[in-house]
């Protein structure tokens, strides 16, 4: 036959009128369209039911792809209207007509290009094979289909209609099988550009493009030029840039090699000598004073290790601190730029507060902050936090020079820790500087500095103008000049006069400003951040609890039950051994009587016919 | 399968009402007053109480600022209609098994309709109402007065034949006692066209019609144009009157 040969159609219809056949009307049918199987009218049989649906499904399929009217095929059709807009609305909503065309236009695009419907109807059922074969594979829409490789719908239908409803309402909408939440974004993903960008910094190489992690050469005209020492030494680089323009940069051994003991080590020798930096040092012996320093600044809280220092009240809650923010992610720069914007603040407000305490000379207070281009243990934060700390300083350098002191003097200042953030930011900043050492500060402010400036090139300008005003006011050493000219992409100003930093510095004043509300703002929202981490750890601690505890309880009611069954068990032997005994003593009572009847030779069916026997007789 | 025969069964009487699954009664409105007219068609349902008449007068009067004379008539058409509705209710009616045809022919508006279709007056299921939100959903009309319009040209049809079946079994009724036989017969092909079922449905046939056929049963839509409006408003003033 023809038919067969062709290629098979392929009609679409959901998985869950899988029960329709074209020779069978099944009993959804029956249930949903049962006036026409009762009997109740000569115009409503099953046969004219099947001719009806039959027709409609082949009109449809006709064209499969357009969406069939009711008006279409009810012209076609005798019979009572309403009944015939019952069997359309009942096909409809069982997907066996309409419902490739149910509305998406994607779906039909998709599925229009697998027919080539070219079927005619006829009237003789016999001769109609139609091979719906459903695959079971979505669980919803289904195809139809020939070969073995086919596709597979895309888009998942509504739910099957239920079979009690009378072909009411039309199978809707084919639509998305609904909304997919975005992915959760993990912290990686947020901050994994932040921590790469903080690693890569500076350590590949500009002419060789390998990575330097060793010492390398930064070019001061730009900051962001680097040669590793090879390259370097063999002058293989861009011949405009001069041998004398690149500083040796030791980027090596210092900030790789904090294990966890040696933390420890530096806190808990923090919290012995409080400010002591020789002792502490020697404390964590495979570390120098900076590094101790500057460690302690990185950590989270680590500002507030030195503020308790001299507390020791509060040792339990800064431990407490310290190790929960070190489970909260010490890899967590936000915080940790954070915290350096709170020493930022804290510095600046010491600064205010200590500005009587602080006659101590002035230049060794800066020479100690030339130092820090020790610091260089991470890329240019030391640079930048100089100049960040120094800008911040400006305001105070005005006035009556630097406002850190080690030693004595500033414990008389010392406050509580960043806790009371109810003073303002800036006085916490002040606070915190004239806490810590000079080059602590300094890197506070660097890595502070650098978490604003990556992210905005003009406000490192502005760090780096500042950073220029200060530092030759300081020392106009050419040394601290280049140091200071090296970190960034500022340009150098090699000798601007009072009067014009002091102008400048105190217009720059004004724009750091907002950045440094922006890296107040982000402080609270990093420690925010790490709070609801630690809260949410806790909760799940406590949710698995609960549910421990939960399952022991139903397992201890299980056991209960189960020894109750137990009992009941043994008590039921217990009765089927006493009713067994009972039955035997009713047997054993039986079995006398009738021996007894025996032996006095009266037997029982003999007894029957005896009577019978006389009534005969009577009659 | 079984044979049918329609006749022989003899249908109990179902009480008088509306043969479709709300018993609501369609009430048309033609009134005219000073020159001006007033034409309306809508459903009424009967159990509502019929100080709801006069309150619903008052607001179509209100909303389509016609004079107040007309409160009054309006109230009256409705209550007409709705009393002689309500006579039949008490009585009997036979409908047998009973397809018949429905026509329409109406315009509303812009929109011209044609149609013509079988309906079960046993059908106590059927529903205007749907049957006319198919149609305009199939024929995309947007008019939304059409629906309702058409709704009602059915419900007026059933309506009719309805109440024929009621008078002529009443009259049958008084014919009775004068000779037997089935009388229904008589009723059934008087009134309605009654569809030959036993033709149509019965076993040697289809129901599927025949191509020729289907133009016959096919709906008419058309939209017209405001002049052809114009015209055909004119030719129905002029019938009317």
């Amino acid at each position: 036959m023809d038919r067969i040969s062709q290629d098979l159609e392929l009609y679409t219809i959901p998985s869950y009128s899988s029960w329709f056949s074209w020779n069978n009307i099944h009993e959804v049918e029956r249930f949903s369209l049962r006036e026409f199987f009762d009997g109740s009218s000569v115009t409503r049989s099953p046969r004219i039911y099947k001719e009806y649906r039959d027709f409609i499904i082949s009109k449809y399929r006709e064209d499969p792809s357009r969406k069939l009217t009711f008006t279409e095929v009810r012209k076609s059709l005798v019979g009572d209207i309403s009944v015939l807009l019952k069997v359309f609305t009942f096909l409809e909503k069982w997907g066996l007509i309409n419902f490739s065309v149910a509305d998406n236009s994607e779906k039909n695009s998709y599925e229009g290009s697998a027919r080539t419907a070219s079927f005619r109807v006829e009237e003789e059922e016999d001769n109609w094979r139609g091979r719906v074969k459903v695959e079971e594979g979505a669980p919803y829409g289904v195809r139809v289909v020939a070969a073995p490789n086919s596709m597979k719908p895309i888009i998942a239908p509504p739910p099957p209609p239920s079979v009690a409803v009378d072909g009411g309402g039309f199978v809707g909408e084919v639509g998305e099988s609904g909304f997919k939440w975005p992915p959760l974004a993990s912290y990686s993903d947020v901050y994994g550009e932040l921590m790469q960008q903080e690693k890569k910094k500076g350590s590949v190489c500009g002419s060789c493009k390998e990575n330097c992690d060793s010492a390398h050469y930064e070019y001061t005209k730009e900051g962001s030029f680097v040669l590793c020492e090879k390259c370097f030494k063999s002058g293989n680089y861009d011949k405009t840039k001069l041998a004398d323009d690149f500083k040796y940069k030791d980027s090596a051994n210092q900030a790789a090699a904090w294990t966890d003991a040696e933390t420890l080590l530096l806190l808990e020798s923090v919290l012995k000598h409080g400010d002591d930096w020789d002792l502490v040092a020697k404390n964590v012996q495979t570390k120098s004073k900076l590094e101790c320093i500057s460690k302690l600044i990185e950590l989270p809280f680590g500002d507030l290790m030195l503020g308790v220092g001299n507390r020791k009240s509060r040792y339990l809650d800064v431990i407490g601190d310290i190790s929960n923010s070190r489970q909260a992610g010490l890899a967590s720069n936000a915080s940790q730029e954070s915290v350096k914007a709170e020493d930022q603040s804290s510095e600046l407000k010491d600064k205010e507060q200590s500005r009587e305490l602080t006659d101590t000379d002035k230049s060794p207070e800066l020479k100690d902050r030339d130092q820090s281009p020790e610091l260089k243990d991470k890329d240019q934060s030391p640079e930048l936090k100089d100049k960040d700390l120094s800008s911040e300083l400006k305001d105070k350098d005005q006035q009556n020079g630097d406002a850190k002191n080690e030693g004595p003097p500033l414990k008389r200042l010392r406050t509580g820790p960043t806790s009371d953030a109810g003073n303002s930011l800036m006085k916490q900043v002040a606070r915190i500087s004239t806490m810590l050492g000079p080059h602590v500060t300094a890197s506070a402010a660097d890595a502070a500095v650098t978490a604003l400036c990556y992210e905005n090139q003009c406000s490192r300008e502005v760090f780096d103008d500042d950073d220029n005003y200060v530092d030759t006011k300081a020392s106009p050493e050419t040394s601290d000049q280049k140091r200071a000219a090296e970190v960034d992409n500022s340009v150098e100003d090699e000798g601007p006069n009072q009067s014009e930093i002091q102008g400048t510095s105190s217009v720059k004043s004004i724009i750091p400003q907002n950045l440094r509300t922006r890296a107040a703002t982000a402080t609270a929202l990093g420690a925010a951040a790490a709070n609801a981490k630690l809260l949410a750890d806790q909760e799940e601690r406590e949710i698995g609890q609960l549910v421990a505890t939960m399952i022991e309880a139903q397992l201890t009611k299980l056991q209960r039950k189960l020894k109750y069954f137990d009992d009941l068990e043994l008590i039921m032997g217990k009765e089927h051994a006493q009713l067994e005994e009972l039955e035997e003593s009713l047997m054993e009572e039986r079995i006398n009587v009738l021996q007894r009847i025996f032996t006095a030779g009266i037997t029982k069916p003999k007894e029957h016919t005896s009577t019978t026997y006389q009534t005969d007789a009577i009659q | 399968m079984k044979s049918h025969s329609p006749w022989g069964t003899a249908k109990n009487p179902v009480k008088f009402r509306m043969p479709t699954a709300d018993n609501l009664v369609p009430i048309r409105l033609d009134i005219e007053i000073d020159g001006q007219r007033f034409r309306d068609a809508f459903i009424w349902n009967p159990s509502d109480p019929d100080s709801e008449i006069v309150v619903f007068a008052k607001r179509t009067v209100k909303d389509l600022k016609l004079p107040p004379a007309f409160v009054t008539q309006i109230a009256q058409s409705i209550q007409t209609q709705l009393t002689e509705f309500r006579s039949y209710e008490g009585q009997d009616m036979y409908t047998g098994e009973k397809v018949v045809p429905i026509k329409l022919d109406l315009r509303v508006n812009h929109t011209l309709i044609k149609d013509h279709f079988l309906w079960d007056l046993n059908n106590f299921e059927s529903d205007p109402e749907d049957f006319a939100k198919t149609f305009c959903k199939d024929m995309g009309i947007e008019d939304p007065e059409v629906g309702p319009a058409i709704a009602i040209a059915i419900r007026e049809q059933l309506y009719e034949i309805a109440v024929q079946n009621v008078t002529s079994v009443r009259e049958s009724r008084i014919n009775k006692k004068g000779r037997r036989g089935f009388e229904h017969i008589q009723a059934s092909k008087a009134c309605g066209n009654a569809v030959d079922l036993f033709k149509l449905f019965g076993n040697r046939s289809t129901v599927v019609r025949k191509r020729k056929e289907w133009d016959v049963y096919e709906p008419i839509v058309d939209l017209l144009s405001n002049e052809e409006v114009d015209a055909l408003e004119a030719r129905e003033e002029r019938n009317t009157r």
